[in-house]
């Protein structure tokens, strides 16, 4: 297999200041300053947001009593969560503005049921994993004129490149 | 024009903006997912950049990591990455669309891989201590995994930093 990449640093995840527990689904943000996990809270599956060197847990004031949480993905500076929460009987697509304090519930098209999110880091577009008539897809959504952009400081307009020759 | 025919017009546009509102500002990518659609069955979903990275499901093949320029709408080649022996889990993508981080079966294993598309390349990620390697995530910035572990008994999470 190709070549080396070492020497690679490695570190647990900061602990959660409750001891060894369970943590899973990983999310970075884009700068890899800040860690989302989901860990077990009074036996609901909750995010966790950290910083990920100092292991600092960081509020999320919306989001209690939603339970349970899952796929937490986070945006450029960590100004953004997008999971998925409990809405009742459904799964609701949700986004956390940490700036504001805002909750921004997101509404999919009728007969898509969410399973996976992946936000864009810069928060202008998000890509989601549905079920929809029995099968998995994956559909993109575009959230500009929704939510600022949350760029990395300096960085050039982002799109795709120009690719491999075939 | 009459003053009813505005006030209908007006009736329509409060409630298209409600509307708007309620769909949360969710606009569907048509042009992308159209050609989503053609893949099949897709999954496990990373979007950075201009670049979506995902598992397909094809029927009747196996399933295999692909790289989408949503410039282009059109997925790029990814040499070297997918392999007939292996099943892929989980997969993140940087913000250039050079780094893909990939948890995948191998051999009733599973094992954490680097690809650098420039150079076509996969490298293995050791696990240490040992454990099951289940879902990714890669900073956009290429520099940093995260990966869920199972070990002991327990899901973890392992950070490594990349050169």
């Amino acid at each position: 297999m190709g070549c080396g990449l070492d020497p690679l640093r490695r570190q647990a995840a900061a602990p959660t200041g409750l001891g060894p527990e369970s943590r899973q689904q990983p999310a970075l943000s884009g700068d890899g300053r800040l860690l989302a996990t989901l860990v077990e809270r009074a036996g609901r599956t909750t995010v966790l947001l950290q910083e990920r060197r100092s292991g600092t847990v960081l509020p999320l004031r919306q989001l209690r009593n939603r339970q349970p949480h899952s796929s937490p993905s986070l945006s450029w500076n960590g100004r953004y969560l997008a999971l998925l929460v409990q809405q009742g009987s459904l799964r609701q697509a949700v986004i956390e503005d940490r700036a504001t304090g805002r909750l921004q519930p997101l509404f999919l098209p009728p007969g898509q049921e969410p399973q996976q999110l992946s936000l864009a880091p810069d928060g202008q577009s998000m890509a989601v994993e549905v079920i929809s008539g029995g099968s998995q897809r994956v559909q993109l959504f575009d959230l500009s004129g929704l939510l600022e952009p949350d760029r990395a400081p300096g960085l050039r307009q982002s799109g795709g490149g120009p690719g491999l020759a075939p | 024009m009459s003053s009813s025919w505005i006030q209908r017009w007006g009736a329509l546009l409060s409630l298209s903006l409600l509307l708007g509102g309620c769909q949360g500002g969710l606009r569907p990518v048509n042009s992308v997912n159209q050609q989503l659609n053609r893949i099949g069955s897709s999954g496990s979903p990373s979007l950075a950049g201009g670049w979506l990275a995902l598992i397909a499901n094809r029927a009747g093949a196996r399933a295999q990591v692909q790289l989408i320029d949503l410039q282009r709408g059109a997925p790029v080649p990814l040499m070297g990455l997918n392999r007939a022996d292996s099943l892929p889990i989980s997969v993140a993508v940087d913000q250039q669309g050079e780094r893909l981080a990939l948890v995948r079966q191998r051999d009733d294993r599973s094992e954490l891989v680097l690809y650098r598309r420039s150079i076509q390349a996969a490298q293995l990620l050791p696990i240490e201590p040992a454990g099951v390697p289940q879902r990714v995530s890669l900073s956009a910035d290429g520099r940093v995994i995260a990966v869920q572990v199972s070990r002991g008994g327990f899901w973890q999470v392992d950070l490594l930093e990349l050169p």
